[in-house]
């Protein structure tokens, strides 16, 4: 249901100017807000003081983190280390002495050590499994080698003299 | 004290008549002082008025508040200003409004002020014309007595307004008496779309019986009068079909338009 509206035509006119009162009223206002903003950023400041004072006490308390670019740094020096101080010409010479004994029995293919374990996995072909084990013995009395093991072996099908491949591995002294 | 606490004095003026009302203003706003004056001399001319305000004014009682005036219709001429398909500015705005106004009343009014409602887009607005000297003696009158202006209504206006939660938003009349002087005014839509003034003759009685013949030419022919309480008394009896407009708890004010007044401010 619609109503009737309400008839406003005045002949004053409408007030324009800002009376004493409210542009009093206006000045409180913005005193206060300028009083408001002041309070606030004392109070930021203060905390932001804080903050400080409590990241110093925690740090002196935290115990110190290590640098995970120093510590990749540190292990890599280590590990070529342990590379560097593998026997190379002790254990070559040795694993050379050794075929020498055996009347190149043996044909020596791949020397892999590991420097974090200290230990060397040797890969040869023999003419026979004996000829392999004869190998094991020879070794297992090197003073340079120690604990000298058959990993595996397997027959060479697909070679016309049947040889077998052996896989040692074993401790190198240091 | 503070502007939102000032007291304000209402003032009523017409050829004859002239009322003021001190409203003080507090939690409870309460009338503090009122008159009722009758001004012989008056007439068409405001000045007889005017200067019997002036006079009233001398008095401490009236001085130091706002003031808030309402003018009889008789020195004020309303308009229908109909709605423009277009978006027009004030000047526009108001120069249309003139043209509307000089198209009912003639030249008379170009050196008039006028007051132009504020409508919603696409309805027709309400303008009234006043005389451009009468608002300068307002101004004049109140300015000895320390009274900052803060409206001049006509009282077509304040009545309207004082009454319009009685009436009908759509096909009804709402018809003003005063001493000597009818307006009329035809709601349509909750707004005015038609408006009459007219002096009245000798014989009110038969003018009444010429306003019930009037409203039977609308759809259902309601017709709402307000009027003193004396005019109602006088041609209430005499005309039943006409609805007369009474305040429930009687007049809140001291003189009628004041009443009206205070009622229209809410």
């Amino acid at each position: 249901m619609s109503r009737t509206r309400a008839l406003l035509v005045d002949f004053a006119d409408p007030p324009r100017r800002a009376s004493g009162a409210g542009v009093l009223l206006c000045c409180v206002g913005l005193a206060a807000v300028i009083a408001m903003a002041a309070s606030f950023e004392r109070s930021a400041a203060e905390r932001a003081r804080l903050d400080g004072q409590i990241e110093t006490l925690s740090s002196r308390h935290r115990p110190a983190q290590e640098d995970p670019l120093r510590a990749k740094q540190q292990a890599e020096v280590a590990k070529m280390d342990r590379e560097l101080d593998i026997p190379w010409t002790r254990l070559l010479a040795e694993l050379e002495s050794a075929s020498t004994d055996m009347s190149s029995k043996v044909s020596l293919l791949q020397v892999e050590p590991d420097a974090d374990k200290h230990t060397v996995r040797i890969t040869a072909e023999v003419r026979s499994l004996p000829d392999g084990l004869a190998y094991l013995e020879r070794l297992q009395q090197s003073k340079v080698l120690r604990y000298p093991l058959l990993e595996s072996h397997e027959h060479l099908k697909d070679d016309p003299e049947h040889a077998v491949r052996i896989k040692l591995v074993a401790e190198w002294q240091g | 004290m503070s502007p939102l606490w000032r007291d304000e004095v209402a003032i009523y003026l017409a050829p004859r008549k002239l009322a003021l009302a001190r409203r003080l203003k507090g939690l409870k706003p309460r009338i503090g002082a009122s008159t009722e004056i009758v001004v012989p001399d008056g007439g068409a001319d405001p000045a007889a008025t005017l200067q019997r305000l002036a006079d009233v004014l001398r008095e401490p009682a009236w001085q130091q508040a706002a003031a808030r005036v309402v003018v009889s219709d008789a020195w004020v001429r309303f308009g229908i200003v109909p709605a423009v398909p277009a978006r027009l500015d004030a000047d526009a705005r108001e120069a249309h409004a003139r043209c509307v106004l000089a198209d009912t009343y003639g030249e008379m009014l170009r050196e008039w002020r006028i007051a132009l409602e504020e409508a919603p887009p696409g309805r027709a607005a309400v303008v009234c014309a006043m005389p451009g000297a009468l608002r300068a003696q307002i101004e004049t009158a109140l300015a000895p007595a320390s009274l900052q202006l803060r409206s001049i209504q006509p009282q077509l206006a304040v009545a309207f307004n004082a009454w319009r939660g009685r009436l009908p938003a759509d096909d009804a009349w709402f018809v003003k008496l005063e001493e000597g002087w009818l307006s009329a005014v035809h709601l349509a839509h909750g707004g005015w779309d038609r408006v009459h003034t007219a002096r009245l003759s000798r014989d009110a009685g038969l003018d009444l019986e010429r306003m019930q013949a009037f409203g039977r030419l609308g759809a259902d022919g309601r017709m709402f009068i307000e009027a003193p309480a004396w005019m109602r008394e006088r041609y209430g009896r005499m005309n039943t079909n006409l609805e007369w407009l009474e305040a429930d708890g009687g007049d809140p004010g001291p003189t009628h338009e004041i009443s009206l007044l205070l009622r229209a401010q809410g």
